[in-house]
């Protein structure tokens, strides 16, 4: 067994928010006697990361998601508990901690967005002091696996989203990290892109055996890519552990969908022998059932025995909606 | 330190500048204008005759120099500043291994390279039109030069401590204003100091504002003694101290406030 590469120990942050009631009377009350809040964006939260491992940090705006990732980049100074990340203390942003991160954020350019990425990948190379030997080797791979060559010469203002994701992410890798904290990586693309980036995320991770903390909104992104996913709400860790458990647990149904090859009388009535059944609205002309999970084989058997079935399919409920689920009741 | 990678954000910037550089040559325009205008009054008020031991020639010679040094020596980054922390660039340059200072140096050294683009040719026009009076001995260049980068690195960083104070206050670029003014009463720009009223001199003498771009100006147009030009450089060297001192203390104390509150 490895060992970690990022261990989190009880971390907490808590912000101090000014606040102060609306008019005119209360904000020249505030300049003199200013109020403040304890706003608790993360709350003791512990949690170990394999070298190579990708976990999906996952929780609704406000969460703490991006919060937790500054502390572990270093951006932010926890108010209690420790983190080591590499061997390092984030926060303490030794150099020799630096080059061996990386924080892509899907809202934050690293480019300069006047002249062409190549020759800010060239500086990059520089800062980060790559070999000029391996700099070529490094970034002729990236552009492959991204498929950018016609993006290197045009001024980074002139590219679409996509095309900049791209290049943020070859900015991130130039200088081969051992951990990357990718901060929604797909916002705002289209669904083809996004499919692009997670197939490179996927490959590279394959190849390098980087370790990855990716938030993200789009579940696509964490079933494609994360075995693992913590999910944080209202700063506190409220799950760790694999994407289909969470669903198991989260949905103890399935959904059946069935097609009749005929017409059948009494179709309602038939269900009444099945108590853990639940009849959905029909969808596409399909009928939907709402299954336990421990009854699927059960309850499919006697459906393909008793019914003239043309088709039928079992599937897991979808994951957003497991996912808003837990959003809205706040707890697994 | 990690020069290497200073140098190669340096040309970056130089080529990211260049892409713009007829805003750059109209902001250097700018910047030569009031100038050029208290030039043509002092001028007039002088005539034929001499004003305070300025003649016209002496003056358009003075004023001529103080563009090329004011445009040399104004830290036209610190504007920015504020923004960057403001909008959370600063958390990119705060996770690279490197100083987030060389991004503003490399923005200076590059803004100078583009200014002089402009400045060179202009004032050497403006030359051949007012026929200045210079009489530069190599002892006064001599002088002139490190007097210069001295001038540039007090600007700079007194400057660059205010727009810190972005940390605490949104609007700390106003104070960036308000250097720009002193600068322009106190520091030999809305007349040479040997033209301010008597009161006025000493204190002019002692603040910072006067040695960020009418010192060695007036090192190179001769209007120094030996022993002025010593004291001078000793205040121009404590000032410049202080401000990497305050420059220093702004920095961490403004880091580590920003890591308790967040970008």
């Amino acid at each position: 067994m490895n060992k970690p590469i990022i261990q989190v120990h009880n971390l907490t942050k808590t912000y101090r928010v000014p606040e102060r009631p609306p008019g005119l009377s209360a904000s020249v009350r505030s300049l003199f006697k200013p109020q403040y809040r304890d706003v608790e964006a993360v709350r003791e939260i512990s949690f170990e990361v394999e070298p190579g491992e990708m976990v999906g940090l996952i929780g609704p705006n406000g969460a703490g998601k991006t919060t937790t990732l500054k502390m572990l980049s270093g951006l932010l100074y926890p108010t209690s508990g420790h983190a080591t990340v590499a061997g390092f203390t984030p926060w303490e942003r030794q150099t020799d901690y630096l080059r061996r991160i990386s924080m892509v954020m899907g809202n934050r350019s690293a480019m300069n967005w006047d002249i062409p990425p190549l020759d800010s990948f060239r500086v990059l190379s520089q800062i980060y002091r790559v070999p000029e030997r391996s700099y070529q080797r490094i970034l002729d791979a990236l552009i492959e696996l991204l498929d950018m060559e016609a993006l290197l010469k045009k001024p980074v203002r002139n590219l679409s989203l996509g095309e900049r994701m791209k290049c943020e992410l070859v900015a991130g890798l130039l200088y081969q990290p051992d951990i990357l904290f990718l901060d929604e990586p797909t916002l705002g693309l289209d669904v083809a892109m996004q499919r692009r980036i997670r197939q490179f995320l996927k490959s590279y991770n394959a190849e390098h055996a980087v370790s990855v903390i990716l938030t993200s909104h789009y579940m696509a992104d964490v079933t494609a890519l994360c075995p693992r996913v913590m999910l944080i709400h209202h700063g506190q860790l409220i799950y760790d552990g694999t994407l289909q458990s969470l669903a198991e647990k989260l949905a103890p149904f399935k959904l059946i969908k069935l097609q009749l090859s005929a017409q059948v009388a009494g179709f309602q009535e038939f269900f009444q022998q099945f108590p853990s059944v639940e009849l959905l609205p029909m969808e596409d002309g399909h009928h939907c059932l709402r299954v336990a999970r421990s009854q699927v084989a059960k309850v499919t058997a006697q459906l393909l025995s008793q019914l003239p079935i043309a088709d039928l399919s079992v599937e897991d409920p979808p994951i957003e909606a497991v996912i808003d689920q837990i959003y809205e009741e706040g707890n697994v | 330190m990690n020069h290497r990678g200073g140098w190669a954000l340096i040309q970056n910037t130089w080529q990211s500048w260049l892409q713009h550089r007829g805003f750059f040559f109209l902001l250097a325009f700018g910047w030569m204008l009031p100038l050029l205008v208290y030039m043509l009054v002092w001028s007039a008020a002088a005539g034929d005759g001499s004003l305070g031991g300025f003649s016209q020639e002496t003056l358009a010679g003075y004023y001529l120099m103080l563009i090329l040094a004011n445009q040399l020596t104004y830290p036209i980054t610190n504007w920015t500043v504020g923004d960057n922390i403001r909008m959370g660039q600063i958390n990119r340059w705060l996770i690279q291994p490197m100083s987030p200072l060389y991004h503003a140096l490399s923005a200076e050294i590059a803004g100078k390279v583009v200014f002089m683009l402009f400045s060179i040719p202009v004032t050497g026009i403006l030359a051949l039109i007012l026929q200045p009076e210079f009489d530069f001995s190599i002892v006064q260049v001599l002088l002139f030069l490190p007097a210069l980068l001295l001038a540039w690195v007090l600007r700079f960083f007194w400057g660059y401590w205010l727009a810190l104070l972005a940390f605490w206050a949104t609007r700390a670029d106003s104070l960036l204003a308000l250097q720009d003014s002193f600068i322009f009463l106190l520091g030999g720009h809305v007349a040479p100091l040997h033209l301010l009223p008597d009161w006025l001199q000493p204190i002019a003498r002692l603040l910072p504002f006067r040695y960020m771009s009418a010192f060695p100006v007036e090192i190179l147009t001769g209007q120094l003694t030996s022993q002025e030009t010593i004291l001078g450089f000793i205040a121009l060297i404590i000032w410049s101290i202080t401000a990497i001192v305050l420059y220093r203390f702004v920095w961490r104390r403004g880091v580590r406030y920003y890591e308790a509150v967040g970008g």
